[in-house]
């Protein structure tokens, strides 16, 4: 399917997902309102907002993870690629494969360590044995700057880990099946500078092959890591642009007021 | 973006209270730098030896406030790490300090040689020297009140109005060099009213950097493109 090209859509770069109308109702509740946008490939894309805006429910989308949530409707264009995320004939799971999502709050598997981050690559077949696995297991723990903390005890429970661990725990499995695009949801609020350091460099890496969508609330966050910025406010995008003009001189008086501490 | 101060003040009304204190000192250093200007002037004009020494004392405040400014703005980057209009405004806040501080450093200059100059009888061109003076102190003042004012209308005229500095600096070179050509015995004070010139012609370029600022500061963006410039490209760059 091809759309027309937004207007502030993230210019040259090649598009990764495309949103055109989308509106997400919990219920009667209203959550996104009308959103259209486009989302570069091999670039992070932050969003920003006050709590409630709605940026969690959007990001949901992309991989229809709000199928999972009782009452959630969705209504809209998605696209991942030209294709409709929301064609009857793709198979979710397999589609969370492309797009893989850490959330905002950790949730490990009440399995061993290992197992976590092994799981994605197992049920996806991506390794050949065991060697590869470990391989695979390791890469992954030591991008998302866990490694050196577990690596003496990848049989203990994940959810044993202290709670910046369990997000980096959670991080690893999400990058260990290699998606197209990474969506975070807030990846780093309960994480130390050093270990939210590491991510924000994980995440510079992880730009050159895929698409990053990072939800955060520290404006810092998104200055430092995307590109593009979103700020959303009430259920509507009100402002998307290159995250240097955002940050030195966004067009919106909403998004300024927000970004520089004024909201009311 | 919109042409003032955003309407709602910080959440964190301390971060208001440090804002505010930055932009006070640099008010204090526009007002300061604009009255040793003049004073200057007046003192070359009237050959007042003292005025002069006293206009030459006073540049030590400008100094201290320059710094304070810096201490102040890398205090505000550092803790509140400022974004959007506020970021703007820390920055120009302290390239005004530094500027103010040139232009206090210029006045200093006008009034050393008005101390040098006192003994040696009235100046020739004195009236083109004052007008120019003038000149520079009201492209300076406009400036200042664009910034505090957030006119960046005004901002726009004071720039584009530079060009008149450049002629004025321009006729008056020119007649200082017919001068000394006429009679070589008036060199030395002919080269005085150059330097004098010079500096009251720099002043004029600050003066258009300030209005640069102000502009920078409600819109947003730098105020580019040719600025229309005189034609001193002949004269002395000392
Ligand atoms: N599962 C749900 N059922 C019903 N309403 C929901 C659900 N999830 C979110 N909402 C509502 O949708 C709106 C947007 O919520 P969302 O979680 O997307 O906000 P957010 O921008 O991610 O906020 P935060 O920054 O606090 O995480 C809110 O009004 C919220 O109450
Ligand atoms: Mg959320």
């Amino acid at each position: 399917m091809i759309l027309p090209r937004l207007q502030d859509a993230a210019d040259n770069a090649e598009v990764k997902v495309s949103a055109r109308n989308v509106n997400v109702f919990y219920g009667q509740t209203h959550a996104i309102k009308d959103v259209s946008l486009d989302i570069a490939d091999k670039s992070v894309t932050a969003f920003i907002g006050p709590s409630g805006c709605g940026k969690s429910t959007f990001l949901r989308c992309i991989n229809r993870m709000n199928d999972t949530i009782e009452g959630c409707r969705v209504t809209g264009t998605l696209l991942l690629d030209g294709e409709d995320i929301y064609a009857p004939a793709v198979d979710p799971v397999q589609l969370r494969a492309r797009v893989g999502m850490v959330f905002q709050k950790p949730n490990p598997f009440p399995k061993s360590i290992y197992d976590n981050v092994a799981y994605g690559p197992r049920i996806h077949g991506l390794a050949a044995g065991k060697a590869e696995l470990d391989a695979i297991v390791e890469e992954a723990l030591r991008k998302a700057a866990l490694w050196n903390e577990v690596k003496d005890r990848l049989d203990a429970p994940g959810t044993g880990l202290s709670g910046g661990q369990q997000q980096r725990l959670c991080i690893a499995r999400a990058i260990a099946t290699q998606p197209e695009v990474l969506l975070m949801d807030e990846p780093c609020s309960a994480l130390d500078p050093i270990a939210t350091a590491q991510i924000e460099e994980l995440i510079e890496e992880l730009r050159e092959g895929f698409s990053v969508v990072i939800v955060t609330h520290s404006m810092q966050q998104a200055a430092r890591v995307s590109q593009k910025t979103a700020f959303f406010h009430m259920g509507t995008m009100v402002e998307y642009d290159d995250t240097t003009r955002i940050f030195t001189n966004p067009s919106d008086q909403r998004t300024q007021d927000y970004i520089t501490g004024r909201f009311g | 973006m919109t042409g003032s101060d955003p309407k709602s003040a910080h959440i964190v009304s301390s971060y208001d209270e440090d804002l505010a204190a930055l932009q006070a000192r640099v008010a204090e250093m526009g007002g300061l730098a604009e009255a040793m200007l003049a004073d200057a002037i007046e003192a070359l004009r009237k050959r007042d030896v003292e005025r002069c020494r006293e206009v030459v004392a006073r540049d030590k405040r400008l100094d201290e406030l320059e710094a304070e400014i810096e201490a102040r703005a890398i205090r505000i980057i550092a803790l509140r790490a400022p974004v959007a209009f506020d970021l703007r405004l820390v920055v120009a806040c302290m390239r005004m300090s530094s500027t103010l501080e040139r232009v206090g450093d210029l006045a200093k200059n006008v009034a050393k040689r008005g101390i040098d100059l006192a003994a040696a009888g009235p100046l020739p061109m004195m009236g083109s020297i004052a007008r120019m003076g003038e000149a520079a102190r009201r492209q300076l003042s406009e400036a200042l009140d664009a910034f505090v004012s957030r006119d960046s209308e005004l901002a726009l005229s004071v720039w584009r109005r530079d060009v008149e500095i450049d002629e004025l600096y321009e006729s008056l070179f020119r007649e200082v060099v017919t001068y000394m050509m006429e009679d070589p015995r008036t060199i030395t004070l002919g080269s005085h009213c150059m330097f004098i010139a010079k500096n009251l012609e720099r002043v004029g370029d600050h003066a258009t950097h300030v209005a640069e600022l102000a502009y920078y500061v409600v819109e947003g963006e730098p105020l580019d493109g040719e600025r229309p410039r005189g034609t001193a490209s002949d004269a002395p760059t000392g």
